[in-house]
């Protein structure tokens, strides 16, 4: 079955098709004709073929039927202790089926596990080691216990080359008869900066706006924020006007739906043309990458983003 | 027109009642066959909280049935005479156009032993030798002083009415009424008054008076009313608090939670400071409070709580040194979003799920990368959309959802 997703549609089935990670597909390959493989980190920012790598090994490795012996968890989804003693270990402890050497167990955004499930986890990994091996993804290798990783093999995933990205786009484009303009594509690959996945969604979701993906098409897709919004959102702020700032901004989160993401990046693109001494620019750029960081830890959008508001606030005042 | 609501709209009929359907049934059986002698106890008791509709239900079945209904309120009139009076006429004389009759004897736990020891024997007396059908009602049929009524009669439960369940009949109302009302506000009255539909409708009358609208903000006025006053006087104190530990004690002093506290502090820090250094200082604050709470959560690190308490009370306070303004405290406004949002949230979390399980995601992941371009596509190009949505399990709540 074709998958109508193309993020499913053209995800590498093999090692051999993924093209970029060179030097990490050559050493999972390594695995397969040697059918061993130890414990795995996959390190790396999103989009860039961590849950891809594990799939085509394990279907390299096992064949067709690679899902006897494979299992993907979610630890952001199943997090904890318990997820780790019952789900993991009951997996893990029985031998694979058939004449497949052993098992692979996939914990996707691994780095979302609790301190004390890693522990838990790192017992798990020694004792089955015969039956199961281990591919722990993740964003931050750092955030992974010390003693895992000093058990598993660390391959550190980069962000896509914008070439590689764009032979991924040209090759989708044309099996899907999307016209694809050069300033469409240069803006998919600005807005994706080397997650694939971004990239090949944005392609979708604008290739069905129209006859062609231009440029406007794509800022069309992202920009559920439109840059209008948050010019006056910083311009409110700017004026000490933070309540009505506020209230603007909560339209935007609550009501058109918007990401915090979203927002602050349209917010760092305004620090640049703001009427203020460069020194005060960048303490602002400074509180918008601690801003958006949090973001990501799932911080609250609202609060976090009304502190950077408030903070431009107080760099206007003290102008002169 | 100045009959209260809970008169106004007092069900005639018995299909007109909202919720315990089987109940109601199950009543209208046993007392179709006591009129026709055909055995059966010879009282019911129907029971269950106040305002699940156990009076309107024998009201509305005598007005089916034809019968005369004599009702005797045990808890008003406390004495015996009255009521084997009343009853015994009741029970003894045919009525006047030789139709028949149903007793009702309300509130039967009500009966005030102190005052009147004879009550329960001569209930009993008028279950015993009526020759029409008995019926009592009661909030708690367990009561031990009511025991002996409870083993001669049947026992119905009422049980109390479910959000959902009062919606339709509340809608209709504010139809009737010519108050345009927003569903999750009608959600917020129901529920407040967990299942007693005579004081939802008493809450929905005093809420529309001289309104022509009916907001979630509205009725969530009502449900701080009580409370109110404590986080007023609360956040008065914090924000001209100037040490760290009595502003940190405000939040055992207060009768709301922590989190609930954060929002009212989060909100009115912004009109209460008016030095912009104050201001960027105390949102700054809040926002690494707000952080915390956030990495105790998702790490179940519970030894960060009481950094993050200190910082939202104290760290704002403390921010406030230009001075306070006599600005009006407000309601939090965000409050009202984040309820009103509840249901998408709770469709979304269920749309991530099913997409994250198809594209090898977690839940959070696929509402991040995949929703927004879906949402999208479905905009732009529908039948692309709709395919998309078959393949990753969307529901069609869901998808109505998102394009409505």
């Amino acid at each position: 079955m074709a998958y109508a997703l193309w993020t499913e549609k053209y995800r590498p089935k093999t090692l051999s098709e993924i093209r970029d990670q060179s030097s990490i597909v050559n050493r999972l390959m390594g695995f397969v004709k040697a059918r061993s493989m130890p414990h795995c980190l996959f390190a790396g920012p999103p989009g860039t073929g961590k849950t891809t790598a594990s799939i085509c090994l394990a279907r390299d490795l096992f064949g067709e039927r690679y899902q006897e012996a494979y299992m993907e968890l979610n630890a952001s989804d199943a997090r904890g202790i318990d997820v780790i003693r019952t789900t993991v270990k009951e997996f893990a402890r029985i031998a694979p089926l058939s004449e497949l050497p052993f098992k692979i167990l996939v914990l996707d955004e691994a780095d979302n596990l609790t301190a004390d499930a890693q522990h838990a986890m790192r017992r798990t990994m020694e004792r089955f080691t015969e039956t199961c091996r281990f591919i722990l993804c993740c964003n931050y290798s750092s955030r992974i216990i010390e003693p895992i990783q000093s058990r598993c093999a660390i391959f550190r995933f980069t962000p896509l080359p914008d070439e590689e990205v764009k032979a991924y786009l040209m090759d989708i484009s044309s099996k899907e008869k999307v016209a694809l303009s050069e300033d469409g594509l240069k803006a998919i690959l600005e807005v994706s900066r080397g997650d694939l996945r971004k990239a090949v969604n944005v392609l979708q979701a604008a290739a069905s706006a129209g006859e062609k993906v231009t440029e406007e098409i794509v800022y069309l897709v992202l920009g559920s924020a439109k840059p209008g919004e948050v010019e006056a959102l910083v311009k409110l702020s700017a004026q000490g006007k933070l309540d009505e700032a506020r209230r603007m901004l909560r339209k935007m989160l609550y009501e058109e739906g918007v990401s915090g993401e979203e927002v602050i990046k349209l917010l760092h693109g305004q620090i640049f043309n703001l009427n203020i001494p460069e020194e005060a620019k960048v303490r602002l750029i400074d509180y918008a990458g601690e801003i958006e960081y949090r973001l990501t830890q799932g911080a609250d959008e609202e609060v976090q983003l009304t502190s950077l508001l408030a903070k431009m606030f107080l760099e206007h005042s003290q102008r002169s | 027109m100045t009959e209260p609501w809970t008169v106004k709209y007092r069900p005639k009929r018995l299909e007109d009642i909202v919720g315990n359907r089987k109940a109601r049934e199950e009543f209208l059986k046993w007392l179709q066959t006591r009129l026709s002698h055909k055995g059966g106890k010879k009282s019911a008791l129907l029971y269950g909280p106040a305002g699940t509709g156990k009076t309107v239900t024998v009201e509305a079945a005598a007005r089916s049935l034809n019968l005369d209904l004599v009702e005797i309120n045990a808890s008003d009139k406390r004495t015996s005479q009255v009521i084997e009076r009343i009853a015994g006429l009741a029970t003894t004389q045919s009525t006047l156009y030789g139709g028949k009759r149903l007793l009702l004897l309300d509130e039967v736990d009500g009966v005030n032993l102190q005052e009147d020891r004879g009550a329960v024997p001569s209930i009993l007396k008028v279950i015993e030798d009526s020759a029409y059908p008995v019926v009592m009602t009661a909030n708690d049929p367990w009561d031990p002083k009511i025991r002996p009524l409870r083993e001669v009669s049947l026992l119905i439960r009422f049980r109390r009415l479910s959000a959902r369940e009062c919606l339709p009949f509340l809608r209709r109302i504010c139809e009737l009424e010519g108050v345009k009302a927003e569903e999750e506000a009608l959600r917020l009255v129901a529920e407040r008054n967990q299942g007693d539909m005579r004081s939802t409708l008493n809450d929905l009358e005093t809420l529309c008076v001289g309104r022509t609208m009916l907001r979630v903000e509205d009725v969530a006025w009502l449900a701080w009313r009580d409370r109110l006053k404590g986080v007023f006087e609360a956040l008065q104190q914090l924000f001209h608090s100037r040490d760290v530990e009595s502003a940190r004690n405000l939040v055992e002093e207060v009768d709301v939670d922590y989190e609930t506290f954060f929002e009212w502090i989060y909100e009115n820090a912004l009109h209460q400071l008016k030095n912009p250094r104050d201001v960027a200082e105390a949102m700054d604050r809040l926002a690494r409070a707000q952080l915390l709470m956030t990495r105790m959560k998702s790490r179940q690190l519970w030894s960060l709580l009481p950094y993050a308490l200190e910082l939202m009370t104290a760290g704002v306070a403390l921010a406030g040194k230009g001075g306070v303004g006599y600005t009006q405290l407000k309601f939090p406004e965000r409050l009202k979003y984040l309820s009103a949002s509840r249901k998408t949230r709770t469709l979304l979390s269920e749309a991530s799920k099913s997409v994250g399980r198809v594209v090898h995601a977690s839940s959070a992941k696929a509402a991040r990368e995949y929703i927004p371009y879906l949402r999208f596509i479905l905009k732009a190009k529908r039948e692309d959309g709709l395919r998309i949505a078959e393949e990753v399990g969307l529901s069609k709540e869901f998808l109505e959802g998102l394009t409505a």
